[in-house]
């Protein structure tokens, strides 16, 4: 039974996680950006959906605000910082540093005026349980975080494939040299992207929390496990992304059953550093 | 004049790559660009495109000097660029690559439109919902030159278009933009290794040598004379 509900969990926190890499993603592939400050975007849109909802607006308000805040703020991102470091011909490196600069001021803010300490967030229908048989039982805010998620992986499938704008964002990402000079225009479709993934990763960056409550720091494990699941899903594969994403967090859950919680992270790692000796491009590299 | 150069200078940073390159182009004309690698050729056509910002001299464009427009203004007015190598997206399906290009640049009146791409290379048609990487050499080259024509190209800059051909195809192709050149009064500026397939083509000759002019006629002169001497 215990099996069970571990693997229910790594379901519940993979789909939430799968997005996150998702979203990952899209803006590394699209702008070759290592994006640290993706982290921050996703505590802030918790916290922006938290202050909402204690200012009285309705659940449905707090989460379109919070979406709203972050993608202008990705938007900003973009548009203020990294274009300018682009236009400049910065490297890499330094648009790294620029990215893991914007994460600690975002950090830093949220505690300066939320305080570091952990908030729980919660709805009053977000703990009813149900009970799926076999003593596991899931949450409201679970289902609906595996819910919310799963369908905004399919959104983002139909939406690359679908949409002209999708489809330009894969242009730039496979081409951006062509995608230049036949009028594309990169930079405003890089825009487009952080907003959309910013967008995006408020989904789990407002449910995730709504589990294990707020903190400003909150962000960074997250990312962790999201930038392996790119990785190891083969950098620019969608699909790869969310199932590994899913796939990194139940071998964290499972492992509980064998060892004891505080290996169960370097374990993980451990395999997903043999995994890429043998298949360096990533499982679904050539899917995409 | 369609395209007119006068007296450009330009190049990476501070190093100058070529200079005082003059030359104009009539509606209709074929240049074949020729010269050993590093005279300047592909700087020339970046220059033109505005991916690089001469530090000297005028471009113009149907009497407009272009010299301070963006890559995508140069490219709404008719300049189009089939770029060496790189001239597809390898990721998306024929049909992905031909209706992203074609969303931004085909408007009302379009001189090519989808359908006319799909009938002046059937084999793309074909191939529609094939992944462009996995296409072989000549398809690729097909579809690359599909995506620099798509809307209303006006002057058509090729770089070494052949590269990775079989000879065969390199005359099929080099058939179809001079077909395409003559019936709808567009430019091309053919910068090309194959030196023999692109004189056959084209009405004039620059050969550039060291980032300047070294010869400008037409290809019996170029015949006529001491080719190579120029290289």
């Amino acid at each position: 039974m215990l099996a069970l509900q571990l693997l229910c969990n790594g379901i519940v926190t993979g789909c939430a996680l799968g997005i996150v890499a998702v979203s990952f993603s899209l803006v590394y592939a699209t702008t070759k950006i290592f994006h640290v400050a993706h982290a921050g975007v996703y505590t802030m849109s918790g916290y922006v959906a938290w202050s909402l909802l204690r200012h009285g607006f309705p659940a449905p308000i707090a989460f379109v605000g919070a979406i709203a805040a972050a993608t202008a703020l990705g938007a900003l991102i973009q548009g203020v910082l990294y274009a300018r470091l682009e236009r400049r011909r910065a490297t890499h490196l330094v648009v790294l540093i620029a990215s893991l600069g914007t994460l600690a001021v975002i950090q830093n803010i949220l505690a300066a005026v939320f305080t570091a300490n952990i908030l729980q967030f919660e709805l009053p229908w977000g703990s009813q349980v149900f009970h799926l048989g076999g003593n596991v039982r899931l949450t409201m805010t679970q289902l609906l975080t595996v819910l919310v998620n799963v369908a905004a992986y399919g959104g983002v499938m139909w939406f690359s494939h679908g949409t002209i704008l999708g489809k330009q964002i894969r242009a730039v990402a496979s081409n951006p040299f062509l995608a230049e000079i036949v009028r594309l225009q990169p930079r405003r479709v890089h825009i487009y992207v952080m907003a959309i993934a910013s967008a995006l990763v408020c989904l789990p960056g407002i449910l995730v929390p709504l589990d294990f409550g707020l903190q400003p720091y909150n962000g960074v494990t997250p990312l962790l496990t999201a930038t392996i699941a790119m990785i190891a899903g083969g950098v620019g594969s969608i699909t790869g992304a969310f199932v590994l994403a899913i796939v990194i967090t139940e071998l964290q859950n499972m492992s509980l059953l064998f060892i004891p919680g505080e290996w169960s992270i370097g374990v993980t790692f451990f395999i997903f550093v043999v995994f890429m000796l043998f298949r360096p491009t990533g499982l679904f590299a050539a899917a995409r | 004049m369609m395209l007119a150069l006068n007296a450009l200078e330009s190049g990476y940073g501070a190093k100058t790559v070529v200079s005082n390159v003059s030359f104009s182009l009539a509606p209709g004309q074929i240049l074949a660009f020729l010269g050993h690698n590093g005279a300047g050729k592909t700087t020339t056509l970046k220059s033109i495109m505005g991916l690089l910002r001469p530090t000297a001299g005028e471009i113009l464009f149907d009497g407009q000097n272009i010299g301070r427009l963006s890559v995508a203004d140069r490219v709404a007015l008719g300049v189009r660029l089939l770029p060496e190598g790189r001239g597809i997206f390898p990721d998306l399906t024929v049909a992905e690559n031909v209706s992203v290009v074609a969303a931004r640049n085909v408007g009302a009146g379009a001189m090519f439109d989808v359908p006319d791409i799909y009938k002046l290379f059937p084999v793309l048609a074909e191939r529609r919902d094939t992944r462009a990487g996995s296409m072989s050499g000549g398809q690729q080259q097909m579809l690359a030159l599909s995506l620099a024509i798509l809307g209303t190209p006006r002057c058509l800059m090729l770089d070494e278009p052949s590269i990775g051909l079989a000879p065969n195809l390199v005359e099929r192709m080099f058939e179809q933009v001079r077909d395409v050149c003559k019936s709808h009064a567009m430019t091309a500026v053919l910068v090309e290794q194959n030196v023999a397939a692109a004189m056959k083509i084209a009405d004039r000759v620059i050969i550039m040598n060291s980032g300047r002019i070294v010869f400008d006629g037409d290809p019996d002169e170029a015949r006529a004379s001491n080719f190579w001497s120029y290289y």
